[in-house]
């Protein structure tokens, strides 16, 4: 089964093709451009070095959030324009499933972690024993240190003696985690860091064989917060 | 000739809406998802409320003007899609939606500027349009005069300094507590009051060239009511009257001039404040004994749709003028 799986949910601009477990191209970007410009000739130019069309693609991947609003629209209005065109379904992965889809067979606690700002991050705990991550809690939106004493009280719960950070919340805060968990923390190499398409893709892969399509007519981004306007009008939880 | 049918996008503020036109013309469907009663208790647009909605809506809205026109989705020939100006969350997702789209069709993509879509709405219903014309583009955005040497081609000669007229209309509105949006809420309100009980100033800015400024009235509108509402010596109603006389008399006697002086013999009116009523009488009223032709489109094609989008694309199809799929959205408005 052919995945086309987009990401433009972060800084970071990814586009990836896999085959089940097998990445067979991928395109990561993480530098300063707009997505809009960049996502869609990233797309037909990544298919076209492996021969593909649109066609003989299975089905498309879209990491629905959380992440950067704006960013999070761009590829989903994407996904949702080529999936009703060329009428292939969608799964919708979590970013932070995908941040977390980077380790595996590690005894540590996974946290994926976005920069949120306003001070904050988006984040999720993961048990990443296996070949695919295990979500320990619902994602949510918090402060660093909320963050932080969430992970402690959830590593010792889970009796696991290290932590590994994943996303650009880590980098932002580096320092405070850093001098807070010392020789706790396990540090993870840069190319694993960030959020990367053909992970979104093999999680997509792996949702799809258990039937877990969206309906592009119903699909949203999974903000994890209200808008600005809709918080000050003392609205609920999203 | 083979028809040639496009599907124009248009998400520039808070409406979702999509269109199939066939040759330029001939309105096929015309889906709009209007966010209006959302924003209401806002007070105003709120530009990442209306990109949140733009994104849950854009496909069935697509899809429904598919089913209006009783097509399928490999019938059209290209995809039109509003790129500037307008909120950029907003117009965002309907550009990444038709590139995506276009793409996997395999169909052009033409990237429209949402302006020349409001003056487009008038030969969608008029055919008989003589050129060359003037047009007052009036909306919540825009306040411009423009010489147009055909429905192509036109120059600006005139416009706002600062407020559009639009945006003057919902700062007073809100300001009186009538509501919004402000257009049709003081439309309203002046129908039950009787305007030069006061007096607001027209301001004319130099007698002799196209500029607008509606800051000063506005201010005059707001002024007056802080007094009015402690004196009660007169309804908000007639302030609301005498505020859209004011507006209405600038803009009715600067575009009739511009005609004038430019010896044309059309007068069209494009934008969302071309729906106001008061505008449509007094400007075919004064224009009438000029021997000035006036035009405006319908109501439902003045305020924000998608078949000005998909009809005002024809002819960049027939001049194979095509979008990258590189094409980015704009806030501001990079030329009219």
């Amino acid at each position: 089964m052919l995945i086309l799986a987009v990401d433009s949910s972060t800084p970071v601009a990814g586009a990836a093709v896999v085959d089940e477990d097998r990445v067979i191209i991928e395109s990561f970007t993480n530098y300063k451009k707009t997505h809009s410009e960049t996502l869609m000739p990233t797309i037909n130019r990544i298919l076209r070095e492996c021969d593909c069309t649109i066609g003989d693609i299975d089905a498309l991947a879209v990491t629905a959030g959380p992440g950067s609003f704006t960013g999070l629209r761009i590829g989903m209005a994407a996904v949702k324009g080529i999936s009703m065109a060329a009428k292939k379904p969608v799964v919708a992965v979590s970013t932070l499933d995908t941040l977390a889809g980077n380790i595996a067979g590690s005894n540590a606690l996974v946290a994926a972690l976005l920069d949120a700002r306003k001070n904050e991050v988006y984040c999720a705990f993961y048990d990443a024993s296996g070949i695919r991550p295990e979500r320990l809690r619902e994602p949510m939106a918090c402060a660093p240190e909320t963050f932080l004493s969430e992970a402690r009280a959830l590593a010792d719960y889970e009796h696991k003696d290290k932590i590994i950070l994943l996303g650009d919340g880590y980098y932002r805060y580096s320092d405070y985690f850093n001098t807070e968990l010392t020789n706790r923390l396990i540090p993870i190499p840069g190319h694993l860091m960030l959020p990367r398409a053909a992970a979104a893709g093999i999680l997509a892969a792996h949702k799809a064989r258990q039937g877990e399509f969206a309906d592009v007519f119903q699909l949203r981004p999974w903000y994890i917060r209200l808008s600005e306007a809709e918080y000050r009008l003392g609205k609920g939880e999203v | 000739m083979k028809d040639i049918l496009i599907l124009g996008i248009e998400t520039s503020c808070d409406e979702t809406a999509a269109s199939i036109v066939k040759n330029g013309r001939h309105i096929l469907s015309n889906v709009i998802n209007s966010q209006i009663n959302i924003h209401r208790e806002f007070g105003g647009v709120v530009p990442e409320v209306a990109s949140r909605k733009h994104i849950e809506n854009i496909a069935v809205v697509v899809d429904n003007a598919f089913q209006e026109a009783g097509l399928g989705y490999n019938d059209v020939d290209a995809i039109a899609v509003t790129n500037q100006p307008g909120l950029i969350g907003a117009l965002l997702v309907g550009v990444s939606f038709a590139k995506g789209f276009a793409w996997a069709l395999g169909r052009p993509l033409l990237a429209v500027n949402h302006l020349h879509g409001h003056i487009y709405a008038n030969v969608l219903e008029h055919g008989d349009i003589s050129f060359p014309a003037v047009c007052l583009v009036v909306s919540g955005g825009h306040t411009s005069l423009l010489y147009m040497k055909d429905i192509n081609h036109y120059k600006v000669i005139g416009e706002t300094r600062d407020d559009a007229a639009g945006e003057a209309f919902d700062k007073v509105a809100r300001f009186l507590g009538l509501g919004y949006p402000g257009g049709p809420a003081i439309q309203k309100a002046a129908a039950q009051g009787t305007a030069g009980k006061m007096k607001l100033p027209r301001i004319f800015l130099d007698k002799n060239d196209f500029e607008f400024s509606f800051s000063g009235l506005k201010t005059a509108a707001m002024n007056a009511w802080k007094r009015i509402e402690k004196s009660r010596e007169l309804e908000v109603t007639d302030l609301a009257a005498e505020f859209q006389q004011a507006l209405v008399e600038v803009l009715v006697e600067k575009s009739l001039k511009a005609a004038k002086i430019n010896r044309v013999e059309s007068l069209l009116m494009a934008g969302g404040v071309a729906a106001n009523e008061h505008l449509r009488f007094l400007m075919k009223e004064k224009a009438d004994q000029e021997n000035i032709k006036v035009y405006y489109p319908s109501l439902a094609l003045c305020t924000d749709n998608a078949a000005m989008i998909a009809g005002v694309a024809y002819q960049q199809y027939i001049t194979k003028s095509y979008a990258p799929l590189e094409l980015n959205a704009h806030p501001g408005l990079l030329s009219l």
